[in-house]
């Protein structure tokens, strides 16, 4: 009886503190809702609206430049635009080689970051400081200036073709492949997930790695069900954060990828400048926004979790 | 009451600004004979920045001190379209678009659209040197340097360049790995030779249609071209078909002594050799049968811009033989759009054979979008 009472004193009192901190809370907010609602939303729905075939108003000078621009048949639009997108003969090879590079140069990227975070937090010492501080360097890198490098190391006359050479071999020219460019973004990537997931594990307590070895649990078992577990936020924001990043890339793929088939990156400004097409660039915009936002519902899914687990909803 | 007094003071702080700007917009129009400010908009690559920033411009200035010249810079053209809206709403409402002379791919688009200040001899007496075709091609844009596309070859591993189409496509397949030209998307010179070699398999009265007016019929006659450039792809430099991004790889490819033979523009890899960024050894000359395309590069007034008769003076200038002479000779290394007899003797005898009225012309803007996207369908990586 009385614990019941407890609790809703308890509860009574939460609500009543939430009730005086969210007038605040919610005008703390509003400045960066309000950028992103008349800044990104507008635009956004005023380009939905454009491959809808909605071609007036504020579309209507891109309409008049643009070539091979569906106008709306129907009330709400027409589909023409998104159909011309997806039965073009680059797209599917486009799509393909963007999601393959996005979930090899993802899954490396992860593999490679848990690996020096674990190397760090376990082994750690002076040369794990040194190399993590080294691995962050691309990071302070501008992305056209590491793209032009990798493409001077692996061309015609890079570093590997040239060692080769001597003693008569003959290295490949990574250049113009899409290998290239999973090796530019992981090398763009690394830096951000090795941050994230290395402070991850720091965070985890010594006394429940020292209680898992005092119980006789083995070096991977320690991986496996504590660490990883405890850090599994962190690894999930560096995944889901690299993903969107290495989906949406332009830069690398565009120095170092192949002509055909390339990043949707590379072809939505191709489309939207050389072929001057910008409804089928705005079409493939949305399609890398909707695989995007499928990447993001994992962060969400995550976060909702680990609230859950803390007990905050 | 202290909120009053700051609202008060706000108000009157800006119906002094409105006042003092409205006078201005008013009285600098009229006061045009103490210093005019000419506003040119340069949407191409920075060797065309520096060509006005530190060659045109200073020589203009000291000239006609009573004129200022501000230069805009957009790299490229990246803001092509945007620019275009802006001039065409702003033609459209009779207001200022903000500047009053654009160097770039859009003046013959605006010429076109009918978007700029007609020009006739009268007022730019200097046009008559031009040829006729030159600037009845540009539609209102004043035609003031030229390019073309040439083919460069290393004359270390190459004795005997090709001289027409054919023997090119022949000496690529003899030489496996050693020709290349980049995307169309990326760089006119790719685009010259993909033009080029599409044209080989079309009539003159199909290519004229193709120069003068979108023409989607026309275009399926690509077909034969695209298994021409296809065939290529096994004997290019670069592997299953993939080819530099722009104009920038080619002559990067071309330096390294990676590929022997490529098409480049006449201004670039002139600059290039006289930089020292391109070894001596390589040398450039044209192809016949067709040759590559090129043609001249159009200035354009806006028919509303502020200051559109000083922006006619500085363009009468640039036909001057003194302003084309500094064209030919300075970094630039372009192809004067006057007779090389006008020209200093010496400047003059550096281009005297090349004949600007027969550069073969490109296709019209839509055209060549279209030709930019069907080739990235047809020919890479097939």
């Amino acid at each position: 009886m009385s614990k019941s009472k407890e609790v809703t004193v308890g509860d009574s009192l939460a609500v009543k503190k939430t009730a005086r901190l969210s007038p605040l809370g919610f005008f703390m907010a509003l400045p960066p809702v309000l950028v992103i609602l008349f800044f990104i939303g507008g635009p956004i729905l005023l380009a939905f609206s454009f491959t809808l075939g909605f071609t007036t108003g504020p579309n209507e000078i891109v309409a008049l430049i643009g070539q091979e621009i569906y106008t709306k048949t129907n009330w709400w639009g027409t589909l023409e635009a998104y159909k011309s997108v997806f039965s073009d003969s680059r797209f599917p090879g486009n799509l393909k080689a963007t999601l393959e590079i996005t979930f090899v140069a993802t899954t490396l990227v992860i593999v490679l970051a848990l690996g020096m975070a674990i190397y760090q937090r376990i082994i750690g010492g002076r040369l794990a400081t040194i190399l993590v501080a080294l691995s962050l360097v691309p990071l302070f890198v501008p992305v056209v200036i590491s793209a032009f490098a990798i493409r001077t190391f692996y061309d015609g006359t890079g570093f590997f073709k040239t060692i080769f050479y001597h003693f008569g071999l003959t290295f490949p020219t990574l250049t113009m492949t899409n290998n290239a460019v999973t090796i530019g973004v992981i090398w763009t990537s690394l830096p951000f997930a090795i941050l994230m997931i290395s402070s991850g594990l720091q965070s985890v307590p010594d006394a429940l790695i020292e209680t898992a070895q005092d119980a006789g649990a083995g070096f991977m078992r320690i991986i496996a069900t504590v660490m990883i577990p405890l850090a599994f936020v962190p690894i999930v924001i560096a995944t889901t954060f690299t993903a969107i990043g290495i989906m949406g890339s332009f830069t690398i793929p565009y120095f170092l990828g192949a002509n055909q088939p390339t990043m949707l990156g590379v072809e939505i400004s191709n489309f939207f400048g050389p072929y001057n097409r910008p409804q089928h660039s705005i079409v493939m915009a949305f399609v890398i926004f909707v695989a995007a936002s499928g990447i993001g519902f994992f962060y969400i899914w995550a976060n909702v979790r680990s609230a859950k687990q803390s007990g905050r909803i | 009451m202290f909120k009053n007094l700051l609202k008060k003071k706000l108000v009157s702080a800006l119906a002094l600004t409105t006042v003092a700007t409205l006078s201005l917009g008013v009285v600098a129009p009229s006061s045009q004979a103490a210093s005019t400010t000419i506003r040119i908009y340069v949407a191409a690559d920075t060797n065309i920045l520096d060509l006005w920033e530190k060659t045109l411009i200073p020589a203009f200035s000291k000239e006609y001190p009573d004129y200022d010249v501000k230069v805009t810079f957009d790299r490229n053209g990246a803001n092509d379209t945007q620019t275009l809206a802006k001039i065409t709403a702003a033609v459209a409402k009779k207001r200022d678009p903000g500047m009053d002379l654009i160097d770039g791919g859009i003046t013959t688009t605006l010429g076109s659209a009918g978007l700029l200040f007609p020009l006739y001899t009268g007022l730019v007496p200097n046009l008559k040197m031009v040829p006729k075709v030159l600037v009845t091609n540009g539609k209102g844009g004043i035609p003031y340097r030229a390019s073309t596309v040439l083919m460069a070859y290393n004359s270390k591993n190459v004795k005997t360049p090709p001289k027409t189409l054919a023997d090119v496509l022949t000496w690529i397949k003899a030489n496996p790995g050693k020709f290349t030209y980049n995307a169309p998307s990326g760089g006119g010179s790719g685009y010259s030779f993909v033009q080029t070699v599409l044209d080989s398999q079309l009539s003159a009265s199909e290519i004229l249609k193709l120069q003068t007016g979108a023409d989607k019929e026309t275009q399926v006659k690509w077909a034969k071209g695209w298994d021409i450039l296809r065939g290529l792809n096994k004997f290019t430099y670069g592997q299953n078909g993939t080819y530099p991004t722009n104009n920038a790889g080619t002559l990067d490819l071309l330096a390294k002594g990676l590929v022997d033979l490529a098409p480049v523009w006449s201004d670039q890899i002139a600059s290039a050799i006289k930089a020292g960024t391109m070894p001596k050894d390589v040398k450039y000359y044209g192809i016949s049968g067709p040759s590559l395309t090129g043609g001249p590069a159009f200035l354009g007034i806006p028919a509303t811009g502020k200051n559109r008769s000083a922006a006619r003076y500085l363009v009468n200038w640039v036909l001057s033989p003194t302003a084309q002479n500094l064209i030919v000779a300075g970094n630039m290394n372009g192809i004067p759009v006057i007779p090389a007899s006008k020209l200093d003797p010496v400047i003059g005898a550096t281009v005297s054979d090349i004949n600007i009225a027969a550069i073969r012309a490109g296709y019209i803007s839509a055209n060549a979008a279209d030709l930019r996207t069907a080739w990235a369908a047809e020919v890479p990586g097939k």
